[in-house]
């Protein structure tokens, strides 16, 4: 069966099936998921990487935000299906050994979390940031990070970190 | 005030580094930033069901008929509980915090016979996932004969209105409660000047980015529920309650919760009924609640109207205060209903001993209020500072002047407010100062109104000085109220064989801090290292009983529970260390960091590790000592504690379109003893961001012609972006409360109160040469263009 073969699988309900093979922080996995399953329920409980939280179901609140094929996006706008052949990072894929990342510890000397369910959406969001390389002011940042809601933390925190990893990136940045 | 004992931390040598007062990093924030914290949806159990509801359409409605057979037919649902199941397996949900003197609204775990607000819980389904149960709820058939509906306090008042629970009520007055003391009317009359308003404030809700979540699991008469709460002790009672079980085979367990603001309080329907789903299915339940449910199902905050009068004399000196203000509870009464300190604090920081307030408390067809960050205190702050502002204008006095003369003075304290709060110090005219001095207020008086050349736009700034209860005043204070909850905090502190002491609470963690912070005052007062500390939050099993993460007051509670635990552990630590290093005297030993040590003869040590280890294995004990080394201790606070501050707010504002910035917001405020500054920051902006958010854009917008709710979802409802809220600036003093351990006040929700105040008298400071007064949230540039454009038609 292809990848992007829609198949009626007779699991015990009448629901159509598809497999999905995708790379996910840098493991390729194949399943078959119902053809209606969000990204980031598949995710969450097809592969236990519940650290992608879900909190609107429609895009806004960020919570979801993962990064496919290196771009932020909000995993509850996408079907599992259209994660096929697609490279996923999720907020796991930043400390895989013991360590915290430099992001991580940028949020932990700031304070920049409080009850940590959007912490992820952030971590993610920024990381795609950082990737990019360019310069950014506090404003931007703030632009940048919009995408994301946060009611414990007041965002100045959440700013703070992001400012403090960004100046202290790679340096080609700050070169420019 | 009587004078009550309060336990103060034991004199410590001076450690390096000090733990308790710096700015510690969180235990909590590791797990949280590797993805691996532990929200209820993220607990898994085997062959769980999932569980999706359905909701009543109308706000106000006749159930004729729920046909389920259809669904019942679809595969892989397992089971559909109606209203008459649930009421005849279930017991009502019983009200935590009842308003006193209010009937009892019956509230069940789901509809039967009518529902009351667009949301309500008519149905439940279990299935194998929530996809199908939702599809399952497309199958059922609800036959429902909307009712005439009522959707805000004044119209539910009226004459003729439709009475939405008339076998308790005669009409949509649930209750009111007067209190006072003096003759406020008299003051009135005999008064220079007499200003009043009547406040509208906002419906919002709190939106903790987590919905609410619960998973139940029924083995061998122990039902284990997994839940999103800030209260499992509470939970596990109400649960055991509504289920007519004991508690003693109800495990309630709250890991990591994402936000709770005083949304998460207490018991829901939904909470009732995936217990009911796993009790009968003998399988877990899981429910984890969309957001769109979460605007109409969890509960909202705030809707009131106050009527506010103050009396003074010519020289600007209150003579009295009154409010009469009208709560909107939605179509049931919460578990913790109507919000109750617009009461307590009615007066602010403002001494007067003539005064008088009423709340009323109004049923509507609208979603259920609860608590929400201040409890009342954010709403009354609202009217009353408002207030003060128009009478600073009518007296023609300097707005700070006129409330520096009127706040009660640091020589004046413990003084007693005419409704019986007892305020135990504070210096409120220095934060007043400080912030009037930070915002250049005398420059801005003399730079006199009119619009600034640069722009051509009109410079305002307000102020709101605020009094904030923190925490309760004892067991005794909730009791005379009917509170069906204690004031009182307990821990268990077990030294474990690594060296380290394990900490077991039912504070849960909802982002407040609470496991490091206590993990600081565990090891200040014990003499340990912080990061030999653990903190194991929020489940029934281990925790010892307590009362929860609400109404800021846990670390004024917990602190003195720390310190008995604390200090009993670590004498009986140094009894079996005297005895393993032959001392006579324990008290001639130290705990520094890990490891037991001599004060004068420092080599004589034994590791901490050492000492637990032999008093877990019971051997070669001092005579007469028993094993372990295990404490728990319970503290009930003997007062509440009132922080204080005051908000300045600089606006820039645009007298043609009514478009303005808010360029500047800053916060002089008090909380005691700060214990981690870095922590209190964050909770006082999370606060402030919520402030601003019901200031400047949320609310909860019902159409009364249909009842709907007419933006409750994420994309509809305004809660502020990174990109939305000003600048904002922290300033603080930290005069110790003589009420409480170690001197602390609770700052968790301080910062939700003085932000709309502040920004509205600054419009109104900007635009005082047009007359504006404004008397409603949220201040949307509509709203001041619609106040300038009414004063200009009123002036033609």
């Amino acid at each position: 069966m292809t990848a992007d073969e829609l198949a009626w699988m007779p699991l015990g309900l009448p629901e159509p099936n598809v497999v999905v093979a995708v790379s996910v922080n840098g493991t390729t996995v194949t399943e078959q998921v119902p053809a209606r399953l969000s990204a980031a329920d598949f995710l969450r409980h097809r592969l236990g990487l519940t650290g992608t939280h879900v909190g609107c179901e429609q895009g806004v609140c960020g919570m979801c935000t993962v990064l496919v094929d290196g771009e932020a996006v909000k995993s509850c706008l996408m079907l599992a299906a259209q994660l096929d052949g697609r490279r996923v990072e999720t907020v796991e894929s930043l400390a895989p050994g013991g360590m915290l990342s430099p992001l991580q510890e940028c949020f932990k000397a700031s304070h920049a979390l409080q009850c940590g369910f959007c912490t992820p959406g952030f971590l993610m969001t920024a990381t795609a940031l950082a990737a990019g390389g360019a310069k950014r002011s506090r404003a931007e940042i703030r632009e940048e990070l919009a995408g994301v809601l946060c009611r414990c933390t007041g965002y100045e925190f959440v700013v703070d970190a992001v400012e403090a990893h960004l100046a202290a990136g790679a340096g080609t940045a700050a070169d420019d | 005030m009587t004078e009550v004992a309060v336990p103060e931390a034991p004199a410590r040598a001076d450690r390096d580094p000090a733990v308790l007062g710096t700015s510690t990093p969180r235990k909590e924030d590791d797990r949280l930033l590797r993805g691996e914290g532990r929200f209820t949806d993220d607990v898994g159990r085997a062959h769980t069901v999932e569980m999706a509801v359905g909701r009543c359409p109308y706000p106000h409605a006749r159930i004729v008929r729920v046909d389920v057979a259809a669904a019942l037919e679809l595969p892989g649902v397992l089971q559909i509980i109606t209203g008459a199941e649930a009421a005849a397996r279930s017991g009502p949900i019983r009200i935590l915090r009842p308003v006193p003197g209010a009937p009892v609204i019956p509230h069940y775990a789901l509809a039967e016979g009518v529902a009351t607000y667009e949301g309500q819980p008519v149905v439940s389904v279990a299935a194998v996932s929530r996809h199908v149960a939702e599809d399952a709820l497309d199958e059922i058939e609800i036959e429902f004969e909307p009712l005439p509906h009522v959707t805000d306090v004044i119209s539910a008042l009226a004459p003729g209105a439709p009475v939405i629970h008339p076998d308790v009520l005669d009409s949509n007055l649930l209750v009111s409660n007067p209190q006072g003391s003096g003759d406020a009317d008299a003051r009135m009359r005999e008064a220079d000047v007499v200003v009043e308003g009547r406040f509208f404030v906002n419906r919002v809700t709190g939106l903790p980015m987590e919905t609410r979540a619960v998973l139940a699991e029924w083995r061998a008469g122990e039902l284990t529920v997994c839940i999103s709460t800030q209260v499992p002790h509470l939970v596990r009672k109400q649960l055991a309650e509504s289920l007519r079980i004991d508690e003693g085979s109800v495990r309630v367990v709250a890991s990591d919760v994402g936000g709770g603001f005083g949304l998460k309080l207490g018991i829901y329907p939904e909470d009732v009924v995936a217990c009911l789903h796993a009790m009968s299915l003998r399988r877990p339940v899981k429910f984890v609640e969309d957001r769109n449910e979460h605007f109409r199902a969890t509960t909202h905050g705030r809707e009131s109207v106050h009527d506010y009068r103050i009396a003074a004399r010519a020289d600007g000196r209150i003579l009295a205060m009154s409010d009469t203000y009208a709560n909107d509870l939605g179509g049931l009464n919460s578990p913790f209903g109507s919000s109750q300190l617009s009461t307590v604090v009615f007066n602010g920081p403002y001494k007067v001993d003539d005064g008088f307030v009423e709340r009323r408390v109004v049923v509507t067809n609208k979603t259920p209020i609860g608590a929400f960050r201040g409890y009342g205190q954010p709403e009354v702050n609202f009217a009353y500072e408002r207030l003060i502002d128009t009478l600073a204008r009518r007296l023609r006095m300097d707005p700070v002047e006129l409330r520096a003369m009127n706040m009660v003075k640091p020589d004046e304290f413990p003084w007693v407010n005419p409704v019986g709060a007892i305020y135990d110090s504070g210096d409120y005219e220095l934060c007043l100062r400080m912030a009037a001095e930070a915002v250049d207020w005398a420059g801005h008086r003399s730079a006199g109104h009119g619009p600034r050349p640069a722009d051509g736009r009109y410079r305002g700034i307000g102020f709101s000085s605020y009094v904030e209860r923190t925490g309760y005043a004892s067991g005794k204070f909730l009791a005379a109220r009917g509170s069906d909850f204690g004031a009182h905090e307990g821990v268990n502190i077990r030294a474990n064989r690594s060296g380290g002491l394990d900490v077991y609470t039912g504070v849960s963690s909802i982002g407040q801090g609470s496991e490091t912070v206590f993990a600081q005052m565990c090891a200040e007062f014990f003499g340990c290292d912080y990061d030999a500390v653990t903190v194991h939050a929020g489940d029934t099993a281990t925790s010892p009983l307590n009362t929860g993460s609400f109404a800021s007051r846990t670390v004024i509670a917990a602190a003195g529970a720390l310190l008995d635990a604390c200090a009993r552990l670590r004498a009986k630590t140094l009894r079996i260390a005297a005895h393993i290093l032959g001392v006579a005297d324990p008290g001639q030993l130290d705990i520094t960091g890990s490891a037991v040590q001599h004060r004068e003869d420092l080599t004589l040590m034994v590791p901490l590790s050492s000492v637990f280890q032999r008093a877990i294995l019971g051997q070669g004990l001092p005579e007469g000592e028993s094993p372990g080394l295990d404490e728990t201790a319970y503290f009930d606070p003997p007062h509440a504690a009132y922080s204080f501050g005051t908000a300045a707010a600089v606006v820039a504002v645009d007298a043609e379109s009514g478009e303005f910035d808010v360029q500047r917001f800053l916060m002089v405020h008090d909380c005691g003893t700060p214990l981690n500054p870095k922590l209190i920051e964050g909770q006082v902006r999370g606060g402030l961001a919520q402030g601003l958010g019901q200031a400047l854009a949320e609310e909860l917008v019902y159409d009364p012609e249909t009842g709907q709710l007419v933006n409750g979802t994420m994309m509809d409802y305004f809660a502020p972006t990174a990109c939305d809220l000003p600048p904002i600036e922290l300033m603080h003093t930290a005069v110790p409360s003589p009420v409480t351990p170690l001197g602390v006040r609770g700052a968790g929700e301080v910062g939700a109160i003085p932000a709309a105040a502040a920004v509205a008298n600054a419009i109104c400071d900007a635009l005082s040469d047009f007359g504006v007064e404004l008397d409603r949230l949220p201040i949307t540039p509509e709203l001041v263009w619609r106040a300038l454009r009414g004063k200009v038609l009123a002036g033609a």
